[in-house]
């Protein structure tokens, strides 16, 4: 090879090493594309149901966490057992990243209402993030059907009777009744573990 | 010293060539391309010569359906259009520009003719069917690093080299 | 943030405009780095002449090098652009019919076309047969070609995340594999010349 050609190849290599070592510091972006975005938010089982969640909160799932996003005033007002308070516009902080990008816990969005933790829900796809639920209905719903559960209607099947019991039971562990000056009880966040990078593709067509 | 015969160093040509494909990505998203380019004519010719035809036909269907734009006002009509102007060019600054056959002294003009249509007839049905020709899917795809570069690379550079004792009369 | 035209940045006249002009930079290379001489071309299979495998390989590694410093950096996004989908079947059998048209024909397209347009006739006769393969393959497509060509689906893939590696390890490796190869084709070329005189 003449000189000339060792220094051309010698800018390739060095051009190499300098992408070798910025990628190599941080999280490649993940290549969720668009159109698989769209499979994947078309997908069903991204909700979690309030009665699903209170029946794992009493059996003291030790795989759940759930996120609050709502701001700090409300989550300090009220909050589910043992969530930690993330608002949306923090989500993708780096500090969070351990919490949300997972395959060991289960995590649970939840707000008020469905919309912020849909919201979350999308951000963490484009991510490329596994494993993250929305709790439906949030915590209005989580009122309603857990903290004063409506008794049936005469009328009733006995699934519908049953599902009562389930929730007056779960009123009771959670306190219900009232929601204003709940105490409670706030589990420390549970150690986590780093999910391995999934590969990402896909795409359509 | 003939200088026809002088070439720009290869490492140089490939660095700039690869500056040319980011800025084609960077401005236009797209990557350098020829067969893409040869397609787009081939399918306005045949939609202007029977758009009945066209607008039936899976092949073409996908392009034709806007009456407004001409099936060949693509990125890669133009970019080959570059092409040629720059080509010319080059040929021009190295006194390159004349008539004649690139082939190896043994063969006759007729047998490199011959097969240069063969050849020419299989790198156009190869690139239809491949996605694309060595240009616009191997180099532009091992650019961003997409898997079906790499398959077509070894693909044709491997096949290449499997096939190249058997047509060696061709070229030595 | 590029890519600035499917981002809306620029419009579709000037993006042509753009389009001609990075042409005009493509074929200059291709002639000046000698592509136009069919000789040259089919050089890389018989071990006289590698300027194809230099020149590929430097730019595909220079725009990797590139594309992901500035997706890095972010100044373009990687997911808007162009991105060759993988269909693994008929990439592989298409690239095979390629390496057939490649050696007998001595050209690819696009030098076919950079030497058509500077007085080779091979290579007019190169781009007219392309033009038959094309026409001859959209008018056989639905029997012949429309199902193989879905086979094999792969969608937008990654090499480097298909082999479970960073996209700088990937880029690193392929650059360092070769460095090594442009060593080893110097020492080849040196040794098959000094065989024989080969004209180009």
């Amino acid at each position: 090879m003449k000189k000339i050609d060792v220094l051309y190849v010698g800018i390739m290599l060095v051009g190499a090493f300098w992408a070798f070592i910025v990628t190599s510091n941080s999280e490649p972006i993940s290549r969720v594309t668009p159109c698989k975005l769209v499979d994947i938010i078309a997908q069903s089982d991204k909700y979690i149901s309030t009665d699903e969640l209170a029946r794992r909160l009493m059996s003291d799932d030790p795989t759940l966490t759930l996120i609050d996003l709502r701001n700090k005033q409300e989550f300090n007002s009220y909050s589910l057992n043992g969530a930690i308070n993330i608002p949306l516009q923090d989500l993708l902080n780096k500090q969070y990243v351990d919490i949300i990008n997972q395959d060991v816990q289960t995590v649970i969005f939840y707000s008020n209402s469905s919309d912020l933790a849909v919201k979350a829900w999308m951000l963490t796809q484009r991510m490329g993030y596994s494993n993250n639920y929305i709790l439906k209905g949030g915590l209005n719903r989580w009122v309603e059907t857990i903290l004063r559960p409506e008794e049936p209607s005469a009328t009733a099947t006995l699934a519908d009777y049953e599902k009562y019991s389930f929730r007056k039971a779960a009123s009771a562990y959670f306190g219900g009744g009232s929601v204003t000056g709940e105490s409670v009880s706030k589990k420390p966040a549970l150690h986590i573990k780093r999910r391995k990078k999934a590969a990402a593709g896909g795409g359509c067509d | 010293m003939d200088k026809s015969k002088t070439y720009m160093n290869s490492y140089l040509a490939g660095i700039l060539l690869g500056v040319f494909m980011i800025a084609a990505y960077y401005f236009s998203g797209e990557g350098l391309g020829a067969s893409g380019a040869m397609k787009a004519v081939v399918i306005a010719s045949v939609n202007d010569i029977n758009h009945e035809y066209a607008a039936k036909a899976p092949y073409f269907a996908a392009r034709v359906q806007n009456e407004d734009k001409s099936p060949a006002k693509t990125w890669l009509v133009f970019e080959i259009l570059g092409v040629i102007a720059g080509a010319i060019l080059s040929a021009a600054l190295y006194g390159r520009l004349k008539l004649s056959i690139g082939k190896a002294p043994t063969i006759s003009n007729r047998t490199r003719l011959i097969a240069a249509l063969i050849g020419g007839i299989l790198f156009g049905v190869g690139s239809q069917l491949g996605r694309g020709c060595t240009s616009g899917m191997v180099m532009s795809g091992m650019g961003v690093l997409s898997l079906s570069g790499f398959i077509g690379l070894v693909a044709i550079f491997g096949g290449g080299y499997v096939l190249a004792y058997f047509f060696r009369k061709l070229w030595i | 943030m590029g890519p600035l035209f499917p981002t809306g940045a620029i419009g579709d006249e000037l993006n042509m405009l753009i389009g001609f002009i990075i042409g005009i930079g493509f074929g200059f290379l291709l002639e000046a780095a000698g592509f136009t001489n069919t000789r040259k071309l089919a050089g890389v299979f018989y071990g006289y002449d590698f300027v194809v495998l230099k020149v590929f390989f430097s730019a595909a590694i220079t725009a990797a090098i590139g594309l992901f410093l500035m997706n890095h950096y972010g100044l373009i996004d990687l997911n808007e652009i162009y991105y060759p989908k993988t269909f693994w079947i008929p990439t592989l059998i298409g690239g095979f019919i390629m390496a057939f048209g490649f050696i007998i024909g001595g050209f690819c397209p696009g030098t076919s076309i950079c030497a058509a347009v500077t007085g080779k006739i091979d290579a007019m006769i190169f781009v007219l047969g392309a033009i038959i393969g094309i026409v001859g393959y959209a008018f056989t497509y639905e029997p012949l070609w429309e199902h193989l060509r879905g086979t094999g689906k792969m969608g937008k893939v990654d090499i480097a995340h298909w082999m479970g590696i960073s996209d700088g390890t990937f880029i690193l490796i392929m650059t360092i594999i070769a460095a090594i190869t442009f060593f080893a084709i110097t020492v080849i070329q040196k040794r098959v010349t000094a065989k024989r005189d080969y004209q180009l």
